[in-house]
């Protein structure tokens, strides 16, 4: 177990603080009362000496007495247990919030690098795991340590000597437990681990599932899903197996334990110095003794389990974040669309280069056109120009300010982007449309969707604008859900624009209508245009060519005909059929 | 209600039927180790009565020995009985997890439409755990602390008739509180299991729009709206841990109340000289005894109610019924026509209106058929029944004449390939994706269906080619290389029918120019469906299919429709009014 790991647990814990003290002083009182019932049974039992000799009005007295310490001793207990509830799941709470929040900052080289399902894993199965430990091992740590230490002092009034004996050995279980709990804390992580690898496979087959079924490629799926899930049996059970032995060992050390006071208590008892009541005592309490033991070892399984799993969620929370924004870095308003890049240099890793001492200059109201092969890399630009990912070297300026002197808040506010790639949240048609501008009245948003013509289809499903989208966009086609990105746009209108193949999905007819919108939207406005239909290249202010991740040519329509390069072949090939 | 769970855990049951051995070795092993504890106390006794009492050192010693060897034995044989229980357990779960995941893969279209992703995973992952550790427990104690109970009431009875009438009240008094508790909690660990579902939604989905969210900047809302959820799921656990946590405390008080009235009624029958007093003792140890069975019990059904409930999530997951065929009848006939629609219409499960209506059309074999129209035409929806993802509502889809409602799905959609608008390639490399066309295909085979598919440049570019490997839904390629690389997937199967949904629409003109002429030199005979936006894409095809609204608004050539059809001219002006052609 990584101390680490306990220390930022406790860092967590450390917000309930007065309440964890107040568990502790229940669990305190609850442990002694539930010791003295015992002893004053015994009174009670006392009383009771035989026929016709039974004192009925002190046994009375004894056993209210009993029983309304019992009824307390409830009372405290749960008290008690609602607080380490309130506790566990506040802290959980606050873990899961912190991890939820990291995600919000990381880096796109983190996010585009892992697997979601990696990611959902632990954010949500690891949590709850997580849960599960601390609540056992609050309940049943602080009152096992108490009832360890309070049968010690009754132990002592009684012989020392045994108690020490008792005391002397108890840690040899301690010691047998720690030994196999060293090594089932790895088979633990394992077996997170691979619920991980298995999580992520589900993730990806059962979400695109329907392009499974296409392939027929439901068997493959489920020998490669029996391949993993056998893999997780193995670990599961090693892991299973193992921290289970725990228990029955100490328990064994226990037993030996009270052989070891049977005897030597039996050889005190000859030499005379202890009579057979206080030995069967003793005994018991030897018993009583080990049990908490035993419990604290069982806890300690629980909490290692979950210490693997808080593991991964620190591991996820202490995830380097993106830089965050400079101090006194600037908010703009609204942009006036000025936009240099100068010697910008940009690759994903070290050693593959992309974008090599680039430059353009953009002024306001300019229609930047991106054109080249698939794969050239036009995404790259867009990840630099919205600040996903930071230059390596040179600098992109707005309105002449360093966009890394610049919020990202109030960068991203000025460009309105619409991917080829849509993506819409679970909830109303509304919801998704009024993102850019949480606060337009509905008007606003009609006249939006109108704009880019999606008005009428929105119009006809079941609930019109308050229709509930299911995860992804559900029902809708591409054609729709890209409409509605372009809506969030229509009724956004910022400064700047980023259109990635924005039209790719729908149809040419309805696509020259919403082209009709976008060219007066960009009027004024900066724009980037990624797009294959040359007509709309071709009136563009600066057309930028890219070929294998780097700008090859840059200049006007004409001009780059005139140049006879990369772009003059593009052009010419959309003629040959 | 009741009943109900009942007959649910029992279905779910059956998936123990392997590990019956383990089931019953395990509880039985806990159950001599049990026996074993019983019987340290008789020996003890043994120590005080004869080897105390008669200064007999050889006999203490020997006893003493004795109580090592119960050790010993009690060691073994719960060692053991972890083993088994553990090994049923997982076994379970992991039989569960198989048939679960199994069930899933038998999911049609409209199945998937309606059961969301998020919830699958989290049945498929934390339910399943929570029933693991429940089995895991009850195996360990089911059998144990049920026979120290009524074993301690049964020996009250050897000592007094009225006394063990106390343990003949209390246990069922005591049963029915913990019953109880459980009754209520199950609903409400459902429910906490439904919360969790949403903060996998959230999650889920912050990373999938990841870039769309923070472009509109909207971090701060996102981490407001799961901090409310996750306070929801917080709150409702807090609540369910209230009254769960009412089981130990309650149960402790009421054995300790039974013991108080034990004690009463022993000291009126020792007044009157009915017991005596060490049989009052005994009688206490023995409510003793089962006050700590109980408290592990309390336990046990504590989780096993979180395993009854997460079970029955499990179930109602397992219960929900496949609309795939299954019919043994495949499609060998071969005729002339490949496909033919027949009058056919079709809605979506919970859609107002229909999708298609009255469609009707056929297409021969080899030959190319374009299929056109505006966004929400039903261009999809058509080319999707053929290969039996969705069932015509009204009239007849056929392929080489046989209607696709009584051709087995598998058999179907082994001869139709298809690519779809959205470009999904999996973790792997790239051969291994392309060999979900066919998984018998070689490199040769694979690297014909990547040139026609002009996917030839992205494996050239990368170091590894064939053995590329491509990320979870291939995140480390762009939009384009995805969408060839789905294309040369499919014809890796080689199918007889292909359809081409939207496919080319991340390519630019050049690439789709020469993937259509590639397309039409391919070394199979196949009947080819395009769907596209882009006249130039389906000019060529030997025949259109116009949509509109749902509706069929011509069907021809591309020379035949420009004269016949309205939409089809008004498509194409708007193409070719941006002066390209």
């Amino acid at each position: 177990m990584k101390k680490s790991t306990l220390r930022k647990t406790l860092k967590y814990i450390g917000n309930y603080k007065y309440l964890m003290l107040f568990s502790i002083i229940l669990a305190v009182i609850s442990v002694l009362f539930n010791l003295y019932i015992p002893v004053i049974i015994g009174y009670a039992i006392d009383c009771i000496k035989g026929f016709n000799n039974v004192d009925f009005h002190s046994m009375f007295g004894y056993l209210i007495k009993a029983g309304v310490i019992a009824i307390i001793t409830a009372i405290i207990t749960w008290i008690m247990n609602v607080i380490n509830n309130r506790v566990t799941y506040h802290v959980v709470r606050d873990v899961r919030n912190d991890a939820f929040k990291k995600i919000q900052i990381l880096p796109f080289s983190y996010l585009d690098s892992h697997s979601n399902g990696d990611i959902l894993s632990r954010v949500v199965a690891d949590a709850d795991q997580f849960a599960d430990g601390l609540l056992m091992g609050f309940t049943q740590l602080f009152t096992g340590i108490v009832t360890i230490v309070g049968t010690f002092v009754f132990m002592i009034m009684i012989n020392y000597k045994i108690a020490l004996l008792v005391v002397l050995f108890t840690p040899l279980s301690l010691l047998v437990a720690n030994f196999i709990s060293k090594r089932t804390y790895h088979m633990f992580k394992k077996q997170s681990e691979t619920r991980a690898v298995q999580t992520s496979f589900i993730d990806e087959i059962i979400g695109n599932q329907k392009v499974v079924h296409a392939f027929v490629h439901e068997k493959e799926a489920i020998d490669r899903f029996d391949k993993i899930n056998d893999d997780l049996e193995k670990y599961s059970l090693r892991a299973t197996f193992f921290s289970s032995i725990t228990n029955p060992s100490t328990r064994f050390v226990n037993n030996l334990i009270y052989a070891g006071v049977g005897l030597s208590g039996a050889f005190i008892v000859l030499a005379g110095k202890l009579t057979v009541g206080s030995l069967s005592c003793l005994l018991s309490y030897a018993n009583q003794f080990a049990k908490p033991f035993n419990e604290i070892s069982g806890v300690i399984t629980e909490l290692q389990n979950a210490f693997a799993c808080a593991d991964r969620l620190f591991e996820l929370i202490e995830e380097q974040p993106q830089i965050p924004d400079k101090k006194d870095a600037i908010a703009i308003d609204r942009a006036d669309g000025n936009i240099k890049l100068e010697n910008v240099c940009f690759s994903y890793t070290p050693d593959k280069k992309l974008i090599q001492n680039f430059n353009l200059s953009v002024s306001p109201g300019q229609r930047v056109a991106i054109v080249g092969p698939t794969g050239c890399g036009k995404t790259t630009l867009i990840n630099l120009l919205m600040r996903f990912y930071d230059v390596t070297s040179g600098s992109i300026k707005v309105e002449g300010t360093d966009i890394r002197d610049i919020t990202r808040k109030s960068l991203r506010e000025n460009y309105g982007m619409v991917l080829q790639d849509t993506w819409l949240k679970s909830g109303t048609v509304k919801d998704n449309i009024i993102m850019g501008k949480p606060d337009a009245t509905d008007e606003e948003i009609i006249k939006a969707a109108k704009e880019s013509h999606a008005h009428s289809f929105i119009k006809r499903l079941p609930n019109g604008y308050d229709t509930q989208i299911g995860e992804e966009g559900g029902n809708l086609s591409q054609g729709q859900k890209q409409l509605l990105c372009i809506t969030r746009i229509m009724l956004a209108l910022p400064p700047m624009l980023i259109l990635d193949e924005a039209t790719s999905s729908i149809d040419t007819r309805t696509e020259l209508k919403v082209q009709d919108a976008f060219a007066r939207l960009m009027k004024g406005r900066t724009s980037f245009i990624v797009a294959h239909r040359l007509s709309t290249i071709k009136d563009a202010d600066i057309i930028l060519v890219m070929k294998n991740g780097n700008i090859v040519e840059q200049g006007t329509h004409k001009e780059l005909l005139d140049k006879n390069g990369f772009y003059s072949v593009l052009y010419n090939s959309q003629f040959e059929h | 209600m009741n009943t109900k769970s009942e007959a649910i855990k029992i279905k779910i049951l059956k998936y123990m039927k392997s590990y019956k051995k383990e089931c019953v070795l395990g509880p039985l092993f806990k159950f001599i180790e049990a026996s074993f504890e019983l019987l340290v106390p008789l020996v003890v006794a043994q120590i005080i009565d004869v080897g105390i009492a008669n200064y007999d050192k050889v006999y203490i010693f020997k006893m003493v020995g004795i109580l090592v060897l119960l050790g010993f034995a009690g060691l073994a044989f719960s060692i053991t009985a972890q083993f088994f229980s553990a090994k049923a357990a997982v076994g379970f779960a992991s039989k569960i997890r198989q048939a679960l995941f199994r069930h899933i893969q038998s999911f049609s279209y409209t199945d998937i439409d309606t059961i969301s992703t998020s919830t699958l995973i989290t049945r498929m992952t934390s339910d399943i755990n929570q029933i693991q550790t429940g089995v895991n427990l009850t195996l360990r104690l089911a059998l144990r602390s049920p026979f120290v109970v009524f074993g301690a009431m049964f020996m009250a009875f050897t000592i007094s008739f009225k006394a063990a009438l106390v343990f003949v009240v209390s246990i069922p008094v005591i049963a029915a509180v913990i019953f109880a508790i459980m009754l209520v909690c199950i609903p409400l660990y459902k429910k906490v299991q439904a919360n969790l579902d949403r903060i996998m939604l959230i999650v889920r989905e912050n990373l999938s729009g990841v870039r769309v969210i923070r472009a509109f900047y909207k971090e701060n809302d996102e981490k407001n709206k799961f901090i409310e959820q996750n306070e929801e799921v917080t709150k409702i656990q807090k609540y369910t841990g209230r009254i769960s946590a009412i089981m130990n405390p309650a149960t402790i008080a009421l054995v300790n109340l039974a013991i108080v009235l034990l004690i009463y009624i022993g000291g009126v029958q020792v007044s009157n000289g009915i017991i005596s007093q060490g049989e009052v003792v005994a009688l206490y140890n023995y409510m003793s005894q089962i006050l700590v069975e109980l408290v592990k019990l309390a336990t046990m059904i504590i989780t096993l109610t979180k395993a009854v409930a997460s079970a029955n999530r499990v179930s109602a997951v397992l219960k929900t019924p496949s609309t795939q065929n299954f019919t043994d009848k495949s499609t060998t006939e071969n005729g002339d026509i490949a496909v033919e629609f027949d009058n056919v219409y079709m809605k979506y499960s919970g859609a107002a209106d229909y999708s298609l209506s009255d469609i009707s059309f056929t297409a021969k074999r080899g030959e190319t058929i374009g299929v056109i129209g505006g966004t929400g035409a039903g261009k999809s929806t058509l080319v999707n029944l053929i290969p039996g993802f969705y069932y015509a509502d009204k009239g007849a889809v056929r392929v080489n004449g046989v209607d696709v409602t009584d051709i087995n799905s598998e058999d179907l959609r082994k001869i139709v390939g298809v690519v779809m608008q959205k470009n999904v390639l999996f973790s792997g490399t790239v051969r291994d994706n392309m060999k979900w066309g066919n998984s018998e295909a070689t490199d040769a085979d694979i690297l014909k269906a990547i040139y026609a598919a002009q996917a030839e440049d992205i494996i050239n570019s990368k170091e590894n080619g064939l053995d590329f490997i491509i990320e979870q839904n291939g995140r480390n390629l762009s939009g384009g290389q995805k969408q060839r690389l789905t294309i040369a997937r499919a014809l890796v199967k080689k199918p007889e029918i292909l359809i081409l949904d939207d496919s080319s629409s991340a390519l630019d003109f050049a690439t789709d120019a020469k993937l259509r002429k590639s397309l039409r030199e391919l070394d199979f005979n196949t009947t080819v469906f395009v769907v596209s936006q882009r006249i130039s894409s389906i000019a060529h095809a030997d025949k259109i299919i116009v949509l509109d609204d749902g509706n069929c608004v011509g069907v021809g050539t591309h020379d035949e429709l420009l004269n016949s059809s309205e939409v089809y001219k008004e498509i194409y002006n708007s193409q070719t009014g941006g002066g390209n052609q």
